[in-house]
């Protein structure tokens, strides 16, 4: 189709080699000393009869999770896309503030919350929900507070690119009920269906709030087989059934999911379904989410920081962090996105079957336990020579969240860029437009959107990330979440309270910024 | 019609900020600090909100630029440890400062460690510096049985480890998750001077009495504070937090007259292969001075003090007016592995 082939197989060859390096060589390289090393007892690690009670957990928490996020972020995707709201962009942002708060202070503030000597238990005069907060369905309400943004904007991407003419033909015929159930939810299903993938393997590979409200599943296990036994072969071992149930839920949602269909090209620019008539009803939903999502456990940590004697101290001494914080996770963003663009392109217009694996493999990438893939980065770039260069450099924090956060922008990428047509390509290909300029001109400009979400994605996920970042951090350098977690270890819960509500203040504030933006130009 | 968020113009320009924080951020970074002339890397284990401020103040002193490297709660993050044993063949600490005896012992064992005889060693009991030199003890803590002294009168408070599994104390326990930390190494000095079959029925009788197994020693401190238990197994240091701050909490030293009080002081080795051996020895020289233990004593972490004559923490008993537990550190954290094991099972965990 080009005549510039080399430029193409140059760009995505150099974007693979970087997805190979940064996310895929570590953990192969522990799972080979892992299954080479001394006898690991494979039998005594993975045929012990607790497995299986881990097995049920973990299925039980993403799945769990994935469905009441689902179940929240689906009608608020609906709300966003199809009724007219005022300064959308700030609703869409307040509805989103959830997932920028890391999931372990959510889980703190559902603990001080319901614990037996918590908010509910000292208002009623009874331990109500001490059994239920600790438990599975603790684990499930949290981690579906948190990562029901996810569904949410998927939904409402996925329902802006439906194309409008067909609900409008429908509306001729039925009520706008039935057209939503029968039209437009099964035209936005596969984005719906992606994002609970998504959802799941978020809840499957989680640490801190399943520790936090005793829960036994894999990531947990594989933390004590590091923590306790300073075991690494255990450890790695102990990952592989969450890998495999994570390879197996994303092989069936692949199945699912399947290719868009042909309808599912973009909008046409006809006026979408709008669902005015329920605007007073979506209103209310919107602000009940807010205020349980949202409202709630910010008033509760609010509520523990006012106890607190000295945070001035410990803030004022934070600047440093937050600014490395700001600065890493911005540029972890944008290294993440340079390569996940041509990757999330290459995967689909691969061919379905290379296609359907490729995310299969991304997914489980995605789900491999933080410190398998940091104690792997240190195994490959702390030698001598050019990676020992590298290495105690903050290079190594942009090579933790390439490895981390990699595998998942590129399936958001993918997702956006699966509704350029081909046809766009070929048209310019016929003008005589090489590759290079179709996709300066033509294609990156289409999915833009999917960008900026990977981009705020990743910044979110790399500001909150801790359990690779511990470990290669160099000497003397700091981010804000290896500050506070260093700090709270022998702090008053009122001081814990302070420092989380700083973390989520400091990730949401440039945030807020960016959506008054659009937002003005919304009302312009 | 997909909405425009991004002109395009703008959309090139925050890539191009981006590209720049990526050369920023690429660029920077503690490489330099780590080969600055005169410059020390401490991985440290202890609390950072007690072990900063005697950092601090020895760059102030020495003019030696330190960089640290903090840990975590134990049950946070997979520690500093894990990351030693991974940089073996190349470290990048020079010395490593643990606060409790398992992990020290463990990176021995895995050949992390070089030793050093330190003479600011001098006076500290021979049972708290390895004999072959790889580490050297400082600034102890102390097991303790925390007590709300609104709930539990003084001398109804338990004496012994052992009483936490009386049926009086039913759902009115707790310790922190045994597998991690300084409980684990608790633990397995239980399990060590017990025997495997008095240890094992203890920790059954524990599960029978639904005691609680929270996160971390603060975590129990807190429950204590808060009325949520009555009383909790943990270390002088998160005690004295709340004492300091007036809390209604009080703390027994369990077993001063039988078995003994399980001590804990900090450890301090020079990591082998590290990229300054010299000044790692003159900060191990430093943390084993006087000054550091009397620092550490009066501070809210409350140690006490292993040199003769250093004045002790204003809410401990001085070392002498107790019997400390006899124990061979190095047998206790052989046995961790196996205990974890079964109080994994025992306590379902």
């Amino acid at each position: 189709m080009w005549r510039a082939q080399p430029v193409r197989t140059a760009v995505i060859g150099t974007a693979l080699v970087v997805f190979l390096v940064s996310a895929v060589v570590p953990v192969v390289y522990l799972l080979v000393t892992a299954l080479t090393g001394p006898a690991p007892a494979y039998k005594t690690v993975l045929l012990d009869v607790r497995q299986l009670g881990l097995l049920y957990n973990t299925t039980l928490l993403g799945v769990g999770a994935a469905v009441f996020a689902t179940a929240i972020g689906v009608p608020l995707g609906i709300a966003l896309a199809r009724v007219s709201l005022h300064r959308k962009s700030l609703v869409r942002l307040a509805l989103s503030a959830p997932a920028l708060l890391p999931p372990y202070v959510v889980g703190l503030a559902w603990v001080y919350l319901g614990s037996s000597r918590g908010i509910v238990s000292a208002l009623t005069g009874r331990n109500v929900l001490s059994d239920w907060t600790y438990g599975p369905s603790g684990a499930i309400l949290v981690l579906g507070l948190v990562f029901y943004p996810l569904s949410m904007l998927s939904t409402e991407v996925a329902m802006r690119r439906i194309d409008g003419r067909l609900e409008e033909a429908a509306l001729t015929v039925a009520p706008p009920s039935r057209v939503l159930w029968r039209v437009t939810l099964p035209l936005a299903a596969p984005g719906i269906l992606a994002a609970a993938l998504v959802i799941f393997v978020l809840a499957v590979s989680e640490f801190g709030v399943p520790g936090l409200l005793r829960v036994r599943v894999y990531t947990t296990e594989v933390f004590t087989a590091f923590a306790s036994l300073f075991d690494f072969a255990r450890a790695t071992l102990l990952a592989l059934p969450l890998l495999a149930l994570s390879s197996v839920v994303a092989g069936i949602a692949v199945l699912l999911v399947g290719e868009p269909l042909a309808t599912m090209r973009r909008s046409t620019g006809a006026v979408p379904l709008v669902f005015d008539a329920w605007r007073r009803i979506a209103r209310i939903v919107l602000v009940a989410v807010v205020v349980v999502a949202l409202g709630l456990p910010i008033a509760i940590l609010l509520r523990e920081a006012l106890g607190a004697r000295s945070v001035s101290a410990v803030v004022g001494g934070s600047g440093r962090a937050i600014l490395n914080s700001l600065v890493l996770s911005s540029a972890g963003a944008t290294v993440v996105v340079a390569a996940c663009i041509w990757l999330g392109y290459a995967r689909v217009r691969a061919g379905r079957r290379l296609g359907q694996v490729a995310d299969v493999i991304l997914v489980v990438l995605f789900a491999v336990p933080s410190t398998i893939v940091g104690i792997g980065l240190i195994g490959v770039w702390n030698r001598p020579g050019l990676l020992g260069a590298v290495y105690a450099t903050d290079a190594m924090f942009l090579l933790a969240y390439l490895a981390r956060f990699l595998p998942i922008a590129t399936l958001i990428v993918a997702a956006g860029t699966r509704h350029v047509p081909l046809s766009h390509e070929e048209a310019a290909a016929v003008s005589g437009a090489g590759w290079p300029r179709t996709m300066a001109r033509i294609v990156l400009p289409q999915i833009r959107l999917g960008i900026a979400a990977a981009w705020v994605i990743t910044f979110v996920l790399a500001f909150g990330e801790l359990g690779v970042s511990i470990l290669v951090a160099p000497p003397g350098e700091s981010t804000l979440p290896i500050r506070i977690y260093t700090i709270i270890a022998n702090t008053p819960p009122s001081t814990v309270a302070s420092l989380a509500l700083l973390q989520g203040l400091v990730i949401v504030a440039p945030l807020t910024v960016f959506a008054a933006a659009a937002s003005r130009r919304e009302g312009r | 019609m997909t909405r425009e968020l991004l002109p395009g113009a703008r959309f090139w320009s925050a890539t191009t900020i981006g590209a720049a924080l990526l050369l920023i951020s690429a660029c920077g970074g503690s490489q330099s600090a780590v080969d600055a002339p005169r410059s020390v890397t401490v991985y440290v284990s202890t609390d950072r909100v007690f072990s900063e401020p005697v950092l601090r103040e020895y760059q102030r002193q020495s003019g030696v630029t330190v960089n640290a490297v903090y840990d975590t709660e134990e049950t946070k993050s997979t520690g500093l440890a894990n990351r030693l044993i991974a940089e073996t063949n190349r470290p990048l600490a020079d010395v490593f400062w643990s606060n409790e005896p398992v992990r020290t012992l463990v990176l021995k064992a895995r050949r992390v460690l070089a030793p050093y005889r330190s003479p600011n060693a001098q006076g500290i009991p021979d049972a708290l510096r390895d004999p072959e030199g790889y580490w050297t003890g400082f600034s102890a803590r102390m097991r303790v049985i925390a007590y709300n002294t609104t709930l539990v009168p003084a001398e109804q408070a338990p004496r012994s480890v052992l009483d936490l599994a009386d049926p009086k104390w039913n759902g009115q326990a707790a310790i922190a998750d045994p597998r991690f930390g300084s409980t684990s190494f608790h633990v397995a000095a239980l399990y060590t001077v017990l025997g495997d079959d008095k240890a094992d029925e203890f920790f059954r009788r524990l599960r029978a009495n639904r005691v609680r197994v929270v996160d971390g020693n603060s975590v129990v401190r807190d429950l204590v504070v808060r009325g949520e238990v009555k009383v909790g197994l943990t270390d002088t240091d998160d005690v004295n937090v709340a004492l300091v701050a007036g809390e209604r909490i009080g703390m027994v030293l369990p077993d001063r007259d039988g078995m003994g009080v399980p001590m804990m002081p900090n450890l301090v080795s020079l990591v082998a292969k590290g990229p300054h051996p010299d000044e790692g020895r003159r900060l191990i020289d430093y943390l084993l001075s006087a000054d550091v233990e009397e620092q550490l004593a009066q501070s809210e972490a409350a140690q006490i003090p292993l040199h003769p004559g250093v004045p002790g923490p204003k809410n401990m008993p001085p070392i002498d007016t107790f019997k400390p537990m006899t124990l061979d550190f190095a047998k206790a954290a052989s046995r961790v592995e196996d205990v974890t094991n079964r109080l994994a099972t025992i306590l379902g965990l």
